[in-house]
C-alpha cells in the first residue's frame, strides 16, 4: 500500500466541479461516461475530510462528494480541537495517520494541556484553532492526497442493486445520484451529512432550512434513507454569537495563558508552528441575573428551547442553564477565533433568542458592556440515524457497503466526528478489497468505546467523549496511543505511512529497553538518598531498590535519574517524548 | 424413564417456530430469550399428587387455549378447571387446574401459564409432549425461568439468589433467611451503598471531565471523600458479620465432647433422632469423629459426635482424641457433656479445667466460641438428693435415657444457634454467601486503595473497583448512570 503514496505514479488529486477526469473510468455495465470510483463520501466536514484521506491512504481510489470545496474543513462551531476526552481522540486519530492533529499542530493560536495535576491517563490535549488556517491547511491536504477527488455536488438520492448473499443486509449499495441527475457508481459509500439531513435553523420564533448558515438542507437523501427503513431520529444543537474583539473590554478580564512550550498534537510532530510568545490568550467572564432575566422574560420568543428534541446536556444553551440552574454566574469563555481574526467566540453562550435580544443579553456582561455582534447565535435541528443501525465497522446492517459517520450517528463535536472518519474510511476500503472489517474494541481506545457505545446502546442527545466513558481509562492514555493502534493500522488496515510507523516501532522499542535498563539498576536505598538528595526515599528500607521504583517518587524524572546515574540513562533522555513516556509508563504501576 | 421422555419432547419442540418469533428474530431486535416459549415441570420429578408445568413466553396464550379448546383462556391470575386434550389428536389428557399470568405481571415478565395436573407420570409426560407439539414452544434449560426473570428486571441477581436458597431451603431458619433475601433486603442494602459509591465516584469524574474549565461548585472531591469514609465503616461493620450468614446456609458445627463414657453419643442419637453413633457402657466406644447434619431447634447444624478426651490409651484412640480436639478448635457451639453421677472424677475434673473454663473465658481475638454444660444421667442422681457441686459452672440436666431435661436443652439449643446463626427475624440482612462476602471485602479493600493514589485518575479507579464489586451483587453499574449524576448535580459544558 505505501508504495503507492510517493512514488509519484499516482496524479495528485484535482479539484473538478462535476467534471471528474474521465480517464479513470471504465464503460462495464454503466452509461458512458459515468464515473466509478472504489469509495464516495459525501459531505466535506471532519467526518468526511477524514474518510476519504484514509480511503485513499488505505488506496482506495476515492471521490469526495460535498456542496462546496471551499468549505472543506470548516469549523462550523467553537474555535478549538481537543480537550479531556475529545483530545484522547484525536490522538488515536493520529495513530491511524488522520489528518486532524497534523493540521491543528500547523493551526492553532493558543495551545493549552488540561488535567495536567490530575495524572498522565487524563491530561486533554487542546488547541484554540485559527479557522481560516485550519480550512486552508486541510483543503492543501486534501487536495493533494493521492488516489482523492474532490467533486462539488449535493447527493439527492443512492444507486441501490442486488445485495451480496455472504453478507446481511437487504440491498447494497452502488453509487449515488447528484441533484442535477448525474451518477456516480461507487464500491461503497459513506455518509457523512452532519446537520444537513432536514437541518433547519433556529432564531427566536424563525426557522430555516438550511445545513449550516449559508447552506441548504439535504432533503432527498433523508426521504431515501427513510424509505430504506433507517430509523430517524431527531436532534439540536447550537452555537453562540459572534462579538467584533476590538468592541469587548478585555483589561478588566480574567486572561488565560496557553502553555509555554505548547505540546503538539501529533506523535510526529516534535513542535507546533507557531512561537509559543506569539499565542493568543483567552479570557475568562460571566453571566449576572441581568442574563437570566432577559431569558426568563422571552421564553415565549424562543421556539428552540420549548422544542421537545433533545439538545446536548453538556453543551447547553444558556437559556437551558438558566432554566436548570437558576441564580448562578456562568462561566464565558471568550476565546479568538484566528491571528488575524476581529472576531471573538464567547463560549458558553450559546442561544436561540431573537438577535436584537442576544445584543441585549451581551452588553450586560462584564467586559462586552460596548460589545458589537457581527453575527447572531442560532440553533439548529436535524435528522439523526439510530445508531444501533451500523456495525462497529460503521456499515450499514440494511444496505450493504454504505457507511454514516459523524453527526449523522448521533454524535456532536469535531473529534468525534473525525474518529468516526476515520474508520468508516477505512472499512470502505476494506470491503472493497474484500478483507476483514478494522474494528477497535472498548479495549484498545476510546475509537472503540464511542463505536460500541453508539452501535449497542444507541444515544437519545449528541454523543460527546469522556474520559468516564472508558473503562480502561489508565491504559487508553494519551500518550500511548501510537503503541495502541498505529501497528494495527500499518499491518491490518494499511492506512498508516511507513515514516509514521518506523517512528513508532522506534519509540515501542526504546520504551520497552529503557524499562529494562531502569529495571537492571539496583542500589540500597541510602545511597539511592545521596545520589538524589531530592527524592523523598526512606531510607529505613533494607531491600534494594532499581532505578525504576525511584522513577515512581514523585519529584524523580527521567532528567533527575540520568543526571545521577549519566551512564546508561543519558541516552534515554535526548528525546523528551521518550523521556516522559517512561516516567508515565512506571508512573501507575505498582 | 424421564430422559427418555425428554428426548422425545425436544424432538417435538423443534417444529415450525410461531410466526411471531421468526418476526422478532428478522427485526433483530435483542429480546431477551429471542421470543421462544419455554415450558417445564416445575414441581419435583416422580410419582406425587399434584405436578406443575409451567410455560413462558409469547406462545404461552397459544399453548393454553390449544390444550384447553375449545374453551378460552381463563381470567388472568384465577384459577380455573380445564380439560386438557392433546392438541394433535383431541384425546383428553387429564382434568387440571390452569392458571394464566399475562406479562409483564408474572414471575418472568412474559406471558406464563400453569397447569395443575394430576402427578402420575402418564399424565405428565402426556402433558409435555403435547406441549412440545405447540408450535414455538421448547422445553426449558436448567434455571431458564429464573433468568428470564432477572433478564426482565424481575429478580436482582441477590434475589435469584435468595430463590435458589428457598429452593433448597431444608429448614424453617433457612427459608427464612431466603425469603427474606428474596425480598431484597440485602439488595437493598448494597444498592443503597452503590448508590453512595456511585455519586462519590460521578464527583471525581465530574472534577476530571469538567473541573477544567467548568465552574463546578466547591468541595466536590471534599464531599466525596467523606462519602468514601462513612461508607468504609458501613461496610467494615457488615462485614464483621458476615460468618453467620454463612453458617446459617452451611450449618453451624456443633461438636459434642466430653470425658469417656459421659454419653456424648447417646446425646448425638437423641438429638439426631437416629442410630448414628454406637452407644456402648464401655468407655472409649467412639474413637473417630462422627458427623450429621441435623435440623436443631429450627437451625441446620452439623452435628460432630467425638471420642472421650483421656490420656494414656492406645495410638488409635489416641488419635481419635486429637482429631476430637481439633474439632474443638473449629466449633461454632461445643455441647460439653459430662456424667451427673461422676463430677468429681480425675476425667471429669480435667475436662472441666481444660475445656468449660477457658470457653466461658472471652477468648484474646474475640472471637465467640460458644459452650452448653450438659449434665448427663440425671437419673443416676438420687431424686432430693444434693445438687451436684456448686463449682460447676452453669449447666443443664438431662437424662439421655428418659428424655428428661430434653426440651430445656432444646431450647438453650435454640438460643445459642441464633446467636451463633443470627436469626433471620431480627437483625440485618446477612451475607449468606461467600461470593457476598468476597465482593464486600474487595470492595473495602479498593476503598483503602482510593486514599493512597498518586493522582485523581488513579483513585478514581480504585473508586471504580470498588464499584464494580457492589454492582456484582445489585446490578447495574454502566457509566450512563455516572454522566445522569454528573448532569443533575453540575452545570457542566460550555
Amino acid at each position: 500500500m505505501f508504495s503507492f503514496r510517493g512514488c509519484g505514479r499516482w496524479v495528485a488529486a484535482s479539484l473538478t466541479k462535476q467534471h471528474p477526469p474521465s480517464a479513470r473510468l471504465s464503460g462495464e455495465n454503466a452509461a458512458p461516461g459515468t464515473p466509478r470510483f472504489d469509495v464516495v463520501v459525501v459531505g466535506g466536514g471532519h467526518a468526511g475530510a477524514e474518510a476519504a484521506a484514509a480511503a485513499a491512504r488505505c488506496g482506495s481510489r476515492t471521490l469526495l462528494l460535498t456542496h462546496r470545496a471551499d468549505a472543506i474543513g470548516q469549523m462550523s462551531c467553537n474555535p478549538s480541537f481537543g480537550g479531556i476526552g475529545k483530545g484522547h481522540l484525536m490522538r488515536e486519530v493520529d495513530a491511524l495517520d488522520g489528518l486532524c492533529c497534523r493540521i491543528c499542530d500547523q493551526s492553532g493560536v493558543h495551545y493549552k494541556v488540561l488535567n495536567r495535576r490530575k495524572g498522565p491517563a487524563v491530561w486533554g490535549l487542546r488547541a484554540q484553532i485559527d479557522r481560516k488556517l485550519y480550512k486552508q491547511n486541510m483543503q492543501k491536504e486534501i487536495l493533494n492526497t493521492p488516489l482523492l477527488t474532490v467533486q462539488e455536488g449535493a447527493v439527492e438520492d443512492l444507486i441501490l442493486t442486488e445485495p451480496e448473499p455472504e453478507h446481511t443486509g437487504k440491498c447494497r449499495v452502488h453509487g449515488v445520484v447528484l441533484v442535477d441527475g448525474s451518477t456516480v457508481f461507487a464500491e461503497s459509500v459513506i455518509l457523512t451529512t452532519g446537520t444537513f439531513l432536514r437541518g433547519v435553523m433556529v432564531i427566536g420564533l424563525e426557522m430555516h432550512p438550511a445545513g449550516r448558515l449559508g447552506d441548504q438542507p439535504s432533503i432527498g437523501l433523508a426521504q431515501t434513507l427513510e424509505r430504506l427503513g433507517f430509523v430517524v431520529g431527531r436532534l439540536k444543537t447550537g452555537t453562540p454569537p459572534r462579538i467584533a474583539k476590538e468592541s469587548i473590554n478585555f483589561s478588566i478580564l480574567n486572561k488565560q495563558t496557553p502553555d509555554n512550550p505548547p505540546t503538539p498534537f501529533s506523535f510526529i510532530h516534535e513542535t507546533v508552528w507557531i512561537k509559543p510568545e506569539d499565542q493568543l490568550p483567552c479570557y475568562l467572564t460571566h453571566t449576572n441575573p441581568r442574563v437570566d432575566e432577559i431569558v426568563l422574560q422571552n421564553l415565549h420568543l424562543n421556539s428552540h428551547v420549548k422544542e421537545t428534541t433533545r439538545g446536548p446536556r453538556y453543551c447547553p444553551s444558556i437559556e437551558s442553564k438558566v432554566l436548570r440552574f437558576p441564580n448562578r454566574l456562568h462561566q464565558v469563555w471568550l476565546e479568538p477565533e484566528g491571528l488575524d481574526s476581529g472576531l471573538i467566540y464567547p463560549q458558553g453562550l450559546s442561544v436561540t433568542l431573537p438577535a436584537e435580544l442576544q445584543e441585549k443579553m451581551i452588553t450586560c456582561i462584564r467586559g462586552l458592556e460596548k460589545a458589537k455582534m457581527v453575527q447572531p447565535g442560532y440553533g439548529v435541528q436535524y435528522d439523526y440515524l439510530d445508531p444501533r443501525q451500523i456495525t462497529p465497522s460503521l456499515e450499514t446492517h440494511l444496505v450493504q457497503r454504505l457507511f454514516f459517520a459523524g453527526q449523522i450517528n448521533g454524535t456532536t463535536g469535531y473529534e468525534e466526528a473525525a474518529a468516526q472518519g476515520v474508520i468508516a474510511g477505512i472499512n470502505a476500503s476494506l470491503r472493497v478489497r474484500r478483507q476483514p472489517p478494522f474494528i477497535i474494541s472498548r479495549t484498545e481506545g476510546y475509537i472503540g468505546v464511542l463505536i460500541d457505545d453508539l452501535t449497542t446502546l444507541g444515544t437519545n442527545e449528541p454523543y460527546r467523549m469522556f474520559t468516564s466513558r472508558a473503562e480502561f481509562r489508565l491504559s487508553l492514555r494519551p500518550d500511548n496511543a501510537d503503541s495502541r493502534l498505529t501497528f494495527r493500522g500499518y499491518k491490518e488496515a494499511g492506512c498508516v505511512s511507513q515514516q509514521r510507523y518506523e517512528r513508532a516501532s522506534w519509540m515501542k522499542s526504546s520504551l520497552e529497553e529503557g524499562i529494562s535498563v531502569l529495571k537492571s539498576i539496583e542500589f540500597s536505598s541510602s545511597k539511592w538518598k545521596k545520589l538524589i538528595p531530592e527524592a523523598s526515599i526512606s531510607v529505613s528500607k533494607s531491600l534494594p531498590l532499581r532505578a525504576l521504583d525511584v522513577l515512581k517518587y514523585e519529584e524523580v524524572d527521567m532528567e533527575v535519574l540520568a543526571k545521577a546515574i549519566p551512564e546508561p540513562l543519558k541516552k534515554y533522555t535526548e528525546c523528551r517524548e521518550l523521556a516522559k513516556r517512561l516516567k508515565i509508563e512506571d508512573w501507575g504501576c505498582e | 424413564m424421564w430422559r427418555g421422555l425428554w428426548t422425545l419432547v425436544t424432538r417435538a419442540a423443534h417444529g415450525p417456530r410461531s410466526p411471531r418469533s421468526c418476526m422478532r428474530q428478522a427485526s433483530g431486535a435483542p429480546a431477551p430469550g429471542s421470543g421462544a416459549t419455554i415450558f417445564a415441570l416445575s414441581s419435583g420429578q416422580g410419582r406425587c399428587g399434584i405436578a406443575v408445568i409451567r410455560t413462558s413466553g409469547p406462545a404461552s396464550g397459544h399453548a393454553l387455549r390449544s390444550l384447553t379448546a375449545p374453551r378460552d383462556v381463563p381470567p388472568p391470575r384465577s384459577a380455573c378447571l380445564r380439560l386438557l386434550s392433546d392438541p394433535r389428536t383431541g384425546e383428553p389428557l387429564d382434568r387440571a387446574l390452569v392458571l394464566w399470568f399475562p406479562g409483564p405481571q408474572s414471575f418472568t415478565g412474559e406471558d406464563c401459564a400453569e397447569f395443575h395436573v394430576h402427578g402420575g407420570p402418564a399424565v405428565v409426560s402426556g402433558v409435555l409432549q403435547a406441549l412440545g407439539s405447540v408450535p414455538g414452544l421448547r422445553p426449558a434449560e436448567a434455571g431458564e425461568f429464573t433468568r428470564r426473570a432477572f433478564a426482565h428486571g424481575k429478580l436482582s441477581l441477590t434475589e435469584v439468589e435468595g430463590l435458589a436458597d428457598l429452593i433448597h431451603a431444608e429448614t424453617e431458619a433457612q427459608r427464612r433467611q431466603a425469603l427474606r433475601q428474596l425480598d431484597g433486603e440485602l439488595g437493598h442494602l448494597c444498592r443503597s451503598w452503590a448508590e453512595t459509591l456511585t455519586k462519590a465516584l460521578a464527583h471525581v469524574e465530574a472534577y476530571i471531565d469538567f473541573g477544567e474549565d467548568d465552574n463546578l461548585e466547591e468541595g466536590v472531591l471534599e464531599r466525596a471523600d467523606s462519602e468514601v469514609r462513612e461508607l468504609e465503616v458501613a461496610l467494615g461493620a457488615h462485614l464483621r458479620d458476615a460468618r453467620r450468614g454463612q453458617r446459617l446456609r452451611s450449618g453451624a458445627h456443633v461438636v459434642v465432647a466430653g470425658p469417656p463414657n459421659a454419653g456424648k453419643s447417646s446425646l448425638v442419637n437423641l438429638l439426631s433422632r437416629k442410630p448414628v453413633s454406637i452407644v456402648s457402657p464401655e468407655p472409649g466406644t467412639t474413637r473417630d469423629v462422627l458427623e450429621t447434619p441435623v435440623d436443631l431447634a429450627g437451625f441446620p447444624a452439623l452435628l460432630s459426635d467425638t471420642a472421650g478426651l483421656r490420656e494414656g490409651v492406645g495410638p488409635v484412640e489416641q488419635e481419635g482424641v486429637r482429631r476430637a480436639r481439633e474439632r474443638l478448635e473449629q466449633a461454632d457451639l461445643i455441647l460439653a457433656v459430662l456424667d451427673a453421677s461422676d463430677l468429681a472424677s480425675p476425667y471429669s475434673c480435667n475436662f472441666l479445667d481444660t475445656v468449660v473454663t477457658p470457653a466461658g473465658a472471652q477468648s484474646p481475638n474475640g472471637s465467640s466460641q460458644r459452650l452448653l454444660l450438659v449434665l448427663n444421667k440425671s437419673d443416676l442422681l438420687l431424686p432430693g438428693g444434693p445438687e451436684p457441686s456448686p463449682d460447676v459452672p452453669p449447666h443443664l440436666l438431662l437424662s439421655c435415657l428418659t428424655g428428661e431435661g430434653l426440651d430445656g436443652l432444646l431450647e438453650a439449643l435454640r438460643k445459642e444457634l441464633a446467636e451463633v446463626c443470627g436469626d433471620p427475624a431480627t437483625g440485618p440482612p446477612l451475607l449468606t454467601r461467600a461470593r457476598h462476602q468476597h465482593h464486600l471485602q474487595s470492595c473495602l479493600d479498593a476503598l483503602g486503595l482510593y486514599k493512597q493514589a498518586k493522582d485523581l485518575a488513579l483513585a478514581a479507579e480504585a473508586l471504580r473497583v470498588a464499584r464494580g464489586h457492589l454492582t456484582r451483587l445489585t446490578g447495574g453499574g454502566g457509566t450512563e448512570e455516572i454522566l445522569d449524576l454528573i448532569f443533575r448535580d453540575f452545570c457542566v459544558g460550555k
